[in-house]
């Protein structure tokens, strides 16, 4: 087939427990970019349980929105959901597919590109489109300490993008599309079945307003609680460098990072992390930045609104006494 | 501190430099030995002032001051001592070197590295990893110790089989001598190979405890960086076998960068506290070697007849490490466990006898236990010789046959040609058991060195070396 | 039962510079290694094969000196390898590798389960392994924390996905990618590595391959993504304010009060 054949770009809305995933809001937003300039219709796929407020997906940019209503979708079954969606984008033809880089987007996506033999970018940080009309895909590589530029010989054009590397599309209530809902075209295979639903992490880096990481200057997995009593304090989480993951004091949700989570709360407070290029490029979102470091050249300072040259073991006990003296005299 | 001290030191350092902060003098008057040996530690008095100079200079100005004014000085690295050695017993001046934390260059052509004395052996692996052929191969354990106090203690650790202990490394050092005088040693760029010109004094203050001078400034030998290295994790069901295995590697002409000798239970609590796994399922005392070698193929060679061995002396299956995350993390597990075990233990001596003499003094060691009835866990650097029989806590207290069982530790180890102290230095840990292994006149001719450099007493008093009176 | 496990050889990512300037990759000074979390791969597979009894292959794509990490898998307890190794395979994107790996697991035939980790941290795609599960037409499941069932025909696995884990039920034939918090991989024994030292790795390029493999689906032709162009990021500067050691009573208040006013923005 040729470039011809393919117009628009398809965002997978991904939703669990049927409420839409917000990184999908955000692929909306550079999906209304890149169609500004390809001057092409914006799909959304949204595969999910019956109820889903679809019309969220157009209020955020959608012109179409392809509801495939199915109890099934309420469960993370990959090959079920590529099944439909191949379908989906067979019957569509978009020359842009984007994915949220989720644990489920990066499981999904592949198989999708797998079926329709065509390329996927992973994990982008950002997306442009070239004087052709071509797609061209940003993304690091080399455990995150290179940006490499992939443009994709085939179609559709289709890339998994990073969850919190783009804002939102801003909700705008008088927009107007079409709502098109369907049944599974597939039935879910036999091959493999979602048992059970275990736990939801108890951590959820990503959306906290507060968090407090500890990085090498951390000593042991114990000295944890001590951030926890700050972050507790702050109303926060908290997270780590993945030097401590390596080190297995805290298991990988609480990664923060280009191969963790990227976060963007108000307030983040580094404790004890030299901040390396990896570690950094996850809180650049940060609106303000806390670091505490006893090496006055680590360069978490350079990136920090407010550094303190000191050793964590002692500043942070007694910022949790500061903080508490001053909550009691604001009540 | 009397307020003139106070004013004098801040007219010297500037005032932000000068803390007098009860807390905060308390943190600084303690090193790692309160937290290793706590229960056998000195506690330190209250009532002393931290000073931190900028440079040589300021440290002369501070010495010549206290010299005059004869306040004692304790010199202050990072405190990862285990000889309580930088603990003021009366109200002293502690001079934290902190600020002098430049690395000034890393020579490719001499293959040595020129540094500050507050630079960390962590900075200093940082600094190497970003040189595609230097390294430095000693791993005294805490990665935040300083050079300054690596010096000051000939420290020795876990890689000392290949290329030595801390003296061997240093090839120029600058020193502030109690009475305020900056000295320098090993030619005026500190890098020289061969240097006969009068006593070596370097040698001298190395190891001197921080009893004879201030070290600011430290030139230090680097290595070609080994190509093929791998770490070999050795089982033993008897510690004895484990300790004959020493003596016949080296006999084979194989040298490898460590021989560390560690126990299963000590193991047990310090990969719980990481949370890592012991990738040993069998035996009960383990040798772990590192091999570093020039190719892949040499490594393997003498892997090999280590293994062959190893069979001799009855061992389990030797597994190998060679990704650098696995090296690291099997090196990670043995720094722990001293922290590790630092809860359940009273203390831990630092014994070394020649390594000819490691499976009779595990014997000896043995007879002990026996004798009060207790157990006698051993970690050691078994290439070197060196060993750290661990003295438990009963029900949580020190027993009552420590100082019996102590004496008697060191006592045996001096017997078979042995020292009280390899590599953590005396301090005051050490002092009283010095004249087990020193006759007098050793004695008196130290002293007459610390009086030389040192007439008041003022740095550092009360450790490393027995005061002798005529 | 027979299990293929994907492996890869990376380069020691801790010893690879890069030059921020220039944008380049310096591999020199870095030796290579076998991906780390395909250990974890591995040590799910030696499990599994101690549970049932397995016959575990390892399955490379690589240049010749590749073969390492065929015989590092086999000192640490595979029992067999293949490496894949060919002019025409290099240049080979996702889409590629994933086609050919899929085209070798097949021609090995009998392939009960492939387990891959969950990505290579040279390529930090975390692609090859649903893509080879779809080209094999297999069922798949991603990032797999733990393995609870091990069964005859069937394994239960937990999966983390959509910020939870799921407990799944894959049966054989089936592929699973597996994270690193799997398992603590076991280290080889130094007799069976000394001995693997020694051996052959079995190699195969494009020819060997009894069943046809078009030229056009193999390396850089079989790819359907190309890299444009390489940089090396700096990092991002803010204006700071720094407070040293002696001040930090005064940094203390001021921090705190800052921490606050979020919370207030917060409320």
């Amino acid at each position: 087939m040729t470039e011809k054949e393919y117009n628009g770009i398809l965002v997978f809305a991904e939703q669990r427990n049927g409420e839409i995933h917000h990184v999908s809001y955000e692929l909306l937003n550079k999906a209304e970019e890149l169609a500004a300039e390809l001057n092409c219709p914006i799909f959304a796929a949204l595969l999910g349980p019956t109820g889903i407020e679809a019309e969220e997906l157009i209020y955020r940019g959608a012109h179409e929105v392809y509801y495939l209503e199915d109890e099934a979708f309420g469960q993370p079954d990959e090959l079920f959901y590529k099944e439909n969606l191949v379908d989906l984008i067979e019957e569509l033809k978009p020359e842009i597919i984007l994915l949220g880089a989720t644990n489920f987007g990066r499981s999904l996506a592949p198989r999708v590109a797998a079926a329709l033999d065509t390329g996927l970018t992973a994990d982008c940080t950002d997306l442009r489109v070239d004087e052709a009309g071509k797609l061209l895909q940003i993304r690091p590589a080399f455990s995150e300490n290179i940006l490499a530029q992939i443009e994709t010989v085939t179609y559709p054009q289709m890339a998994t993008v990073r969850y919190k590397e783009f804002v939102e599309r801003d909700r705008d209530a008088t927009l107007e599309g079409e709502i098109i809902k369907k049944s599974p075209t597939k039935a879910q295979e036999q091959s493999i079945e979602v048992l059970e639903l275990l736990e939801q992490q108890k951590v959820n880096i990503a959306e906290a307003e507060v968090v407090v990481a500890g990085g090498k200057g951390i000593k042991k997995a114990a000295d944890f609680e001590l951030l926890q009593k700050l972050a507790t304090k702050l109303g926060g989480v908290i997270g780590a460098s993945r030097d401590i993951i390596d080190a297995g004091y805290l298991s990988k949700e609480y990664q923060i990072g280009y191969s963790g989570y990227r976060v963007a709360p108000k307030l983040y407070i580094a404790c004890g992390i030299s901040g390396a290029p990896q570690h950094v490029a996850g809180i650049k979102e940060a609106d303000k930045i806390i670091a505490i470091n006893t090496d006055p050249s680590a360069p978490i300072f350079e990136i920090a609104d407010y550094g303190i040259i000191g050793d964590l073991y002692q500043v942070i006990p007694k910022l949790i006494e500061e903080v508490q003296e001053d909550e009691t005299r604001d009540n | 501190m009397k307020q003139e001290i106070i004013k004098r030191l801040e007219e010297i350092v500037g005032q932000n430099w000068v803390d007098t902060d009860p807390e905060r003098v308390i943190s600084y008057s303690k090193e790692q030995t309160n937290n290793a040996y706590g229960l056998v530690t000195p506690q330190p008095v209250k009532g002393s002032v931290i000073v931190k100079p900028a440079g040589a200079k300021e440290i002369a100005e501070v010495l010549k001051y206290a010299n005059q004014e004869l306040i004692k000085v304790i010199p202050k690295g990072a405190g990862t001592g285990l000889s309580a050695n930088a603990i003021p017993t009366e109200p002293s001046i502690i001079l934290s070197v902190e600020r002098l934390n430049k690395m000034l260059e890393v020579d490719e052509e001499n293959l040595m590295v020129s540094c500050e004395a507050a630079v960390t052996l962590g900075d200093l692996i940082e600094e190497l990893k970003k040189n595609d052929k230097l390294y430095f191969p000693l791993h005294p354990g805490d990665e935040g110790a300083q050079v300054g106090g690596m010096v000051a203690m000939n420290a020795g650790g876990v890689r000392a089989v290949k290329h030595g202990i801390m003296r061997d490394q240093v090839k120029g050092l600058e020193a502030v001598l109690p009475t305020g005088e900056i000295v320098s040693f090993g030619g005026k760029f500190g890098k020289l190979l061969k240097n006969n010109a009068g006593y070596d004094l370097m040698q001298l203050l190395i190891g001197s405890e921080g009893t004879l001078g201030i070290i600011t400034k430290v030139v230090l030998k680097l290595y070609p960086e080994p190509k093929a290295t791998g770490t070999l994790i050795i089982p033993y069901q008897k510690r004895r076998n484990a300790f004959q295995t020493v003596p016949k590697i080296l006999q084979e002409g194989i040298i490898p960068m460590a021989i560390e000798y560690m126990e299963k239970e000590e193991i047990e609590d310090a990969v719980q506290g990481i949370g890592k796994e012991w990738p040993s399922k069998e035996g009960s005392s383990y040798l772990m070697v590192i091999l570093a070698e020039d190719k892949e193929d040499t490594l393997y060679d003498k892997a090999e007849v280590i293994g062959e061995i190893c069979e001799e002396v009855g061992a389990g299956e030797i597994l190998i490490a060679e990704t650098n995350a696995e090296q690291q993390s099997i090196l990670e597990i043995r720094s722990h466990v001293l922290p590790a075990i630092a809860g359940k233990i009273v203390d831990s001596p630092d014994v070394t006898v020649p390594r000819s003499k490691l499976a009779e003094y595990l014997d000896q060691l043995d007879q002990l236990a026996e004798e009060y009835n207790t157990k006698i866990p051993v970690i050691a650097h078994a290439g070197d010789g060196n060993l750290h029989p661990i003295i438990l806590k009963e029900e949580g207290e020190v027993p009552a046959y420590y100082d019996q069982l102590k004496e008697k530790i060191y006592q045996v180890a001096v017997d078979l040609g042995g020292t009280v102290t390899g590599e953590h230095g005396v301090g005051m840990l050490r002092l009283k058991f010095l004249p087990l292994q020193l006759g007098q006149a050793e004695q008196r001719i130290m002293w007459k060195i610390k009086e030389a450099f040192d007439p008041n007493e003022i740095l550092n008093p009360g450790k490393a070396v027995v005061k002798v009176s005529n | 039962m027979k299990i293929i496990v994907l492996i890869k050889q990376v380069p020691e990512m801790e010893r690879v510079k890069f030059d921020t300037e220039r944008g380049v990759i310096n591999r020199k000074s870095a030796g290579v290694e076998i991906n780390p979390f395909d250990l974890n791969a591995l040590e799910a597979a030696l499990q599994i094969k101690e549970e049932l009894g397995a016959e575990v292959i390892a399955l490379s794509m690589g240049p010749t000196r590749a073969e390492g990490v065929i015989k590092e898998a086999i000192a640490r307890g595979a029992d067999d390898g293949v490496l894949l190794t060919d002019r025409k395979f290099s240049g080979a994107d996702t889409r590629a590798t994933s086609y050919l790996l899929a085209s070798a697991i097949e021609e090995i035939g009998n392939v009960d389960l492939v387990i891959a980790g969950e990505m290579t941290v040279d390529g930090d795609t975390a692609q090859v392994g649903p893509q080879t599960a779809e080209y094999l037409g297999l069922a798949h499941v991603a990032y797999v924390t733990k393995l609870k069932k091990i069964r005859e025909d069937y394994l239960t696995v937990v999966s983390s996905v959509w910020d939870a884990n799921y407990l799944k039920k894959l049966k054989y034939p089936g592929l699973i990618t597996v994270t690193k918090d799997l398992n603590t991989p076991r280290l080889p024994l130094l007799k069976r590595k000394l001995e693997v030292r020694e051996a052959e790795v079995e190699k195969w390029g494009i020819a060997d391959f009894k069943t046809d493999l078009d030229h056009q689906d193999v390396g850089l032709k079989g790819s359907c993504t190309r890299v444009r162009k390489i940089e090396v990021p700096s990092l991002i500067e803010r204006e700071g304010k720094i407070w040293t050691g002696d001040e930090l009573t005064e940094a203390i208040t001021e921090v705190a009060q800052i921490c606050q006013e979020k919370d207030r923005m917060g409320e």
